[in-house]
């Protein structure tokens, strides 16, 4: 077990706050997703929980602990970009690894890196965008570390690829390790995270098990025939959390009673309604789009 | 742990062994184009002797091979002892010429000339393979050095400038880590010194058998010789840490702006605005190990020296040089973020 507690973390970078009071409880042996859009602050908030970065305040701190170099034998990380050394070759950055922690596994690094189809003797410069994510991916899982610091660990990969990360992230979530990770592939997340927290403008807006935020909330979709329509009360129902209207298209999220919603939004004339469930990607557009009541979302969310 | 600094001065180092081999390959060539020249008879037929010199051949008990030239015609006696690779001993006693009524002594490298005059007569003594002192080897081996502590001189910027990522989350503290790296490279330029003195010393040996003087001041060039590279280059890695993704640019003007500065700092200035120039240029200079080599103290020959009665204090700035300097990237090291 590897939790980590991320206290109030601030960081400002001249006049503005990449990450402004985030907190943060990531739970050991578990996928923990970091979602939010771009210049939210997750790289930022790696940064931080890593020592990369120095926090302007707050703290961060692993099973109580406060992050010392030597524990680095125990965490990896997978940076955003491409941070190999171009006129090195693949073999040379295992060696590198390997001689830096005493966990790393040469073997078990080259078997991954075959799994990916990377050619060990070329020289980082010769390889594709996704290749490079590969080859990074192939060293954070090879060193046997309790946490991993995964950042789109994904970035470039072909599908392929892609489903061996993921399967690698549950795999070794499954043997106790702690992998937290951020990435833009919704889908992504909603398969391999146990729990999501998403983080907008430097602030955690949402945060929980995937299982709890989608609870019993539904999605009533309709159509109306033209823009000049009416919702009699629908909007102010108490199990009404939200409402899009996209012209003659109306999206209302519900905490409950998505069959009556979707008879009374017939009756207002609607065409084509349809109940669909609540995904991951709608939690997350909720909860950063502008004027988003992502209040109620959390609220309603945690007392379904 | 800093296993990227090894390879990059293992690659380093192998441009230097390339470049070395190929001098070697070289004084090979031009060994083996001079054969023909290398023997004291080769030198005879190729000489046109007056038909009354008598020219005497004979071995000594030593093995020693003595030729002995002797020129009724021009008053002039040449006795040449050859001792093989352990070198030549040639003494020239001939009618003395106007020009050279003084005594003389000159040596260049192993070979010494000694030129004395008596009763109208001058004697030019000729000792080959004489002890070639180190101070030379030193000088060969600072330049080649100097260049590749120019070339190492970037560590911490290398990593700062994308492999920051990398080079931070390693189970070792950014000072032990910093250490080491310049610890490496340290290592890694005092083996291109070693490599330079084993290269020029393979094509010494391609004619004559080397011997090399260790005594006053070749000592003193040695330990000078070992500091001035390590503080070179613990200043610019100073610089380019400081200065971060210019360090290209640190490392390319290092040796121009030494130059300049260097040599403002060494003019004679004739006017007010000079005289402010050679001021602040002196300053500036002091900052620069270079300094305390390039340009002699007073009491010595001037020009690349090791000499000079304060040695030991200059010396000493330089071995400080390499720890402030050093001090000052790996302060700088711990504060960088990704």
């Amino acid at each position: 077990m590897s939790s980590i507690t991320i206290s109030n973390l601030r960081k400002i970078y001249g006049r503005s706050a990449a990450v402004d009071g985030l907190s943060l409880e990531i739970p050991g042996a578990t996928v923990f997703g970091l979602l939010g859009p771009n210049g939210a602050g997750k790289t930022t908030t790696f940064k931080c929980m890593l020592g990369l970065a120095r926090p302007t305040s707050g703290e961060i701190r692993y099973d109580g602990k406060i992050l010392t170099p030597s524990m680095f034998e125990r965490i990896a990380y997978v940076p955003e970009r491409s941070v190999l050394y171009d006129w090195m070759t693949v073999e040379e950055h295992v060696e590198m690894n390997r001689r830096a922690f005493a966990s790393f596994s040469s073997a078990r690094a080259f078997e991954l890196l075959a799994t990916f189809n990377v050619e060990k003797h070329k020289r980082a410069r010769a390889l594709s965008k996704g290749m490079r994510t590969a080859v990074m991916v192939a060293l954070a899982f090879a060193q046997d570390a309790e946490i991993l610091v995964l950042d789109e660990p994904t970035g470039g990969l072909d599908p392929i690829n892609q489903r061996h990360v993921l399967s690698l992230m549950i795999n070794e979530a499954a043997k106790g390790r702690s992998i937290i990770f951020s990435s833009h592939q919704i889908g992504q997340v909603e398969r391999a995270a146990e729990q999501i927290a998403v983080i907008d403008r430097g602030r955690v807006v949402l945060q929980g098990l995937v299982d709890d935020l989608k609870g019993d909330r539904k999605i009533v979709e309709g159509i109306f025939p033209d823009t000049a329509y009416t919702l009699d009360g629908i909007a102010s129902d108490a199990r009404v959390a939200r409402v899009d209207r996209t012209e003659r298209i109306v999206r209302i999220l519900v905490t409950a009673g998505a069959d009556e919603i979707a008879a009374r939004l017939s009756a207002s004339g609607a065409m084509g309604v349809r109940i669909l469930d609540l995904n991951l990607e709608d939690i997350f557009l909720y909860s950063v789009s502008p004027g988003t009541a992502t209040a109620d979302i959390v609220a309603k969310g945690s007392s379904s | 742990m800093n296993y990227v600094e090894w390879l990059r001065i293992r690659n380093c180092l192998r441009i230097t062994a390339i470049i070395l081999l190929i001098l070697v390959a070289l004084a090979i060539i031009l060994r083996i184009s001079f054969a023909r020249y290398m023997s004291p008879d080769a030198w005879i037929s190729h000489m046109s002797l007056d038909p009354g010199t008598k020219v005497t051949h004979a071995v000594l008990p030593d093995g020693t091979k003595r030729m002995i030239l002797d020129s009724p015609t021009d008053n002039t006696h040449v006795v040449i002892d050859d001792y093989g690779y352990a070198g030549k001993h040639i003494v020239v006693t001939e009618p003395a010429k106007k020009a050279h009524q003084e005594n003389d002594n000159m040596s260049v490298g192993s070979i010494k000339v000694t030129e004395s005059t008596h009763g109208g007569m001058t004697t030019t003594v000729f000792d080959t393979n004489g002890a070639v002192p180190m101070l030379y080897y030193m000088g060969l081996a600072d330049v080649v050095a100097l260049i590749v502590a120019t070339i190492l001189a970037a560590p911490f910027a290398r990593e700062i400038d994308g492999h920051l990522e990398l080079a931070l989350t390693k189970p070792v503290s950014r000072v032990r880590y910093a250490i080491g790296n310049i610890g490496v490279d340290a290592v890694g330029i005092l083996v291109a010194s070693v490599l330079t003195v084993v290269a020029f010393y393979l094509c010494q040996l391609l004619f004559e058998t080397p011997r090399l003087d260790f005594s006053g001041i070749n000592a003193r060039a040695v330990v000078m010789g070992v500091a001035l590279p390590l503080a070179w280059y613990a200043l610019l890695c100073a610089a380019t840490t400081w200065l971060r993704r210019a360090y290209g640019a640190v490392l390319g003007f290092a040796w121009p702006v030494a130059l300049v500065v260097g040599g403002l700092a060494a003019l004679e200035p004739n006017n007010a605005v000079a005289l402010f120039v050679h001021d602040v240029a002196w300053v500036i200079s002091r900052l620069d190990p270079l300094t305390y080599v390039s340009f002699a103290s007073p009491g010595t020959h001037g020009g690349f020296s090791y000499s000079g009665s304060n040695f030991g204090a200059r010396l000493l700035i330089v071995w400080l040089m390499f720890l402030v300097y050093g001090a000052l990237a790996v302060w700088q090291w711990q504060r960088v973020e990704a």
